[in-house]
């Protein structure tokens, strides 16, 4: 049990009610570890909420859910809701559900195509871009408004990268390409290998389990050591491969564990072989060495899988060697997950499945359907991990472990636990572990989620009332009334 | 002579319809209990080998109350994959149903009507309890299926069902039961 150093300043925290609480948090991670009630904790929930979620690049969906103009779909950020459109120009917009009038919510569907939104309370009506078009009864009620300032209200940064969009409720603070930086190199690799991109197929799963956000990010944030006893059944029964689904560092596959300016991944992959995920001969003719360097398109043709985690939120899994029945092919199938936290204890999980765009229906059929069987709410693989999360939750509100500061050790991979060797050779970016049995990766998430919650908001970051949505550059409508 | 016969042949109808609607309902709701008990195994043998299993996504939209995805499930099955989800929840490592669950399917609501090729169509409501371990806490899922019969002497073996959930977002942390 670790107490309160004397080297952490309370005057780091605004709140003299919140530094105990961080102060523990803080004497926890230095020893790699993490007091178990942040995983189900009022004020941690409330302090991620005002200070991580409302600053954070947050991934909203991937541009080819929204493919025509108008096409929209509803998004949240934490509990806040947007909407998620392509304007008449062409242009993704991440606009705030909220009608500048009275405030009522103008989304009525979780998606669609429209020109205009129309507010149902006093019909104040709205373009697809966001700009205020219409205010009934305008000459005797509203002589004065200035539409061009009544705008739907955008996220304050919105941006892209490979197809993923991502927003952020902050107008300061770093921007998408500093976020990621040189993780794109690990992002290429999964969304822009293909000739004509990657799409979504369908619409995602979403589902609402009583864990804690931070339970998902964890386990995608470089948790290779769960596989092999976790989801021993999937070996069991041949729906995976040992080299995918075995126990971690014990196979022949070349594994490796990777952190990149605060993102993780992960790869398990067989040297000199053409693996490509065991994707069909279809999907791999599609990847083009032209699409990616040399290096990227190397480690693809040996990767067996690929799993990660883009702080702090998003997960992705590039995953190979795993059918939905013993007796067909194996394939691989991308997948993209959002942990959205609902309370400390509840999360809204949403799990995207991508395949390439030029691949044929029935291909995208059966890479649908392996995904489908091992991941989403009736995923042989996802089924199990839901319910051994619960478990953690139930424990982290426990008044046994709030009292003796109980913690959940992460010290797997560091010179006190383990022998630690790097592959030097790697040709990607970021700090490469030559085995998957680390659990540094995840530290880096906690320090990082550290970094947020001790660091209060500015003030100046909320967004100005009279910010136009449509624009980052708060253009005015040329033809505005 | 001829009224009486049109009326015979009416009534003979509607007892044939009647009768069919009874061994459906009979043959639902001894898959509902055999699913209860966990025979999961029997379960498997009403499934015809060419079985079409689906549970579409529900998609909200903004006219129309009952849409659902055609690319996006919760199930999208056939003999093979099922079977290896039943073998999967009986082994040992399944711990998304260890302990197993309690369950009780309410099979209401039934529609049974033959269709030209000698299948019936049946449609039912499904109301499913789900409970697990020592807490006080459980849940439901709400939904209607169609399901396709191949007539097996008095009983029914299943060709086809689509299961529709209510739920447009699940509130249970996996679903780890058939519907």
């Amino acid at each position: 049990m670790s107490t309160p150093t004397e080297e952490v300043s309370s005057e780091n925290y605004n709140s003299a009610e919140h530094s105990p609480l961080l102060s523990e948090i803080e004497a926890s991670l230095e020893d790699g570890k993490l007091p178990l009630k942040a995983f189900n904790d009022e004020t941690v929930h409330e302090l991620e909420l005002e200070r991580l979620f409302s600053r954070e690049w947050i991934f909203i969906g991937h541009e080819s859910e929204v493919p025509e103009e108008g096409d929209y779909a509803r998004r949240y950020i934490a509990g806040d809701p947007f909407i998620f459109i392509r304007d008449m120009n062409g242009e993704i917009q991440v606009l705030f559900d909220s009608c500048r009038h009275r405030g009522t919510k103008l989304c009525r569907a979780e998606q669609g195509n429209t020109s205009h939104f129309r507010c149902p309370y006093h019909g104040w009506t709205y373009k697809n871009d966001g700009e205020l078009v219409g205010v009934p009864q305008k000459e005797v009620a509203f002589k004065n408004l200035d539409q061009s300032e009544h705008g739907l209200h955008s996220a304050p940064r919105v941006d892209s990268y490979a197809g993923l969009v991502f927003a952020s409720l902050s107008d300061a603070g770093e921007s998408l390409e500093e976020h990621l930086g040189e993780f794109t190199w690990y992002l290429d690799i999964q969304f822009k290998l293909p000739d004509g991109g990657m799409e979504v197929i369908g619409e995602p799963h979403r589902w609402v389990a009583e864990t804690n956000w931070k339970t998902g990010a964890d386990n995608f944030a470089g948790d290779s050591y769960h596989t092999g006893f976790a989801h021993h059944s999937i070996k069991q029964l041949g729906l995976g491969g040992d080299d995918t689904v075995g126990v971690a560092g014990a196979g022949e596959t070349k594994d490796r564990h990777i952190h990149c300016n605060g993102h993780t991944t992960s790869t398990r992959m067989v040297e000199g072989e053409d693996v490509f995920m065991t994707y069909p001969d279809e999907i791999v003719d599609l990847f083009n060495p032209d699409n990616v360097t040399s290096e990227q398109y190397t480690a693809a043709k040996e990767a067996l899988s690929f799993t990660g985690s883009v702080f702090p939120n998003l997960a992705f899994l590039n995953f190979g060697d795993i059918t939905d029945d013993p007796n067909k092919d194996v394939t691989g199938f991308l997948g993209l997950r959002k942990w959205r936290p609902l309370g400390p204890n509840k999360t809204e999980i949403w799990s995207w499945a991508l395949a390439p765009k030029r691949a044929s229906e029935e291909t995208k059929e059966r890479i649908y359907k392996v995904y489908m069987s091992n991941f989403g709410p009736t995923g042989n693989f996802e089924q199990d991990d839901v319910s051994i999360w619960n478990g953690i939750t139930d424990v982290a509100d426990s008044t046994f472990a709030s009292q003796h500061n109980l913690e959940l050790n992460y010290q797997m991979g560091t010179e006190q636990m383990s022998e630690v060797a790097y592959d030097e050779q790697w040709p990607g970016p970021g700090t490469v572990y030559a085995i998957n049995l680390e659990e540094v990766g995840m530290q880096k998430f906690h320090d990082q989620w550290f970094d947020h919650l001790s660091t209060p908001l500015e003030t100046s970051r909320r967004p100005e009332r009279s910010e136009c949505a449509g624009s980052s550059e708060c253009e005015l409508p040329e033809d505005g009334e | 002579m001829v009224n009486s016969m049109a009326v015979n042949e009416e009534q003979t109808a509607e007892i044939e319809q009647f009768l069919c609607k009874e061994r459906v309902e009979r043959f639902l709701y001894e898959e509902a209990a055999l699913l209860d008990r966990r025979e999961q195994k029997a379960w498997l043998s009403l499934l015809d080998e060419d079985i079409e299993y689906k549970a579409p996504l529900r998609i909200t939209r903004e006219h129309t109350n009952d849409n659902f995805s055609s690319s996006a499930y919760y199930f999208d099955e056939d003999y093979g994959s099922l079977k290896a989800r039943v073998q999967r929840f009986e082994s040992e490592y399944a711990w998304s149903e260890r302990p197993p669950s309690r369950t009780r399917r309410f099979v209401s609501n039934v529609r049974a009507s033959k269709r030209d090729d000698g299948t019936v169509e049946a449609k039912s409501y499904l109301l499913l309890y789900y409970g697990q371990g020592d807490s006080e806490s459980y849940t439901f899922l709400a939904g209607r299926r169609k399901d396709v019969l191949r007539p097996d002497g008095e009983t029914f073996t299943i060709a086809k069902r689509d299961v529709y959930l209510d739920h447009a977002v699940p509130k249970i942390d996996k679903i780890s039961v058939f519907l």
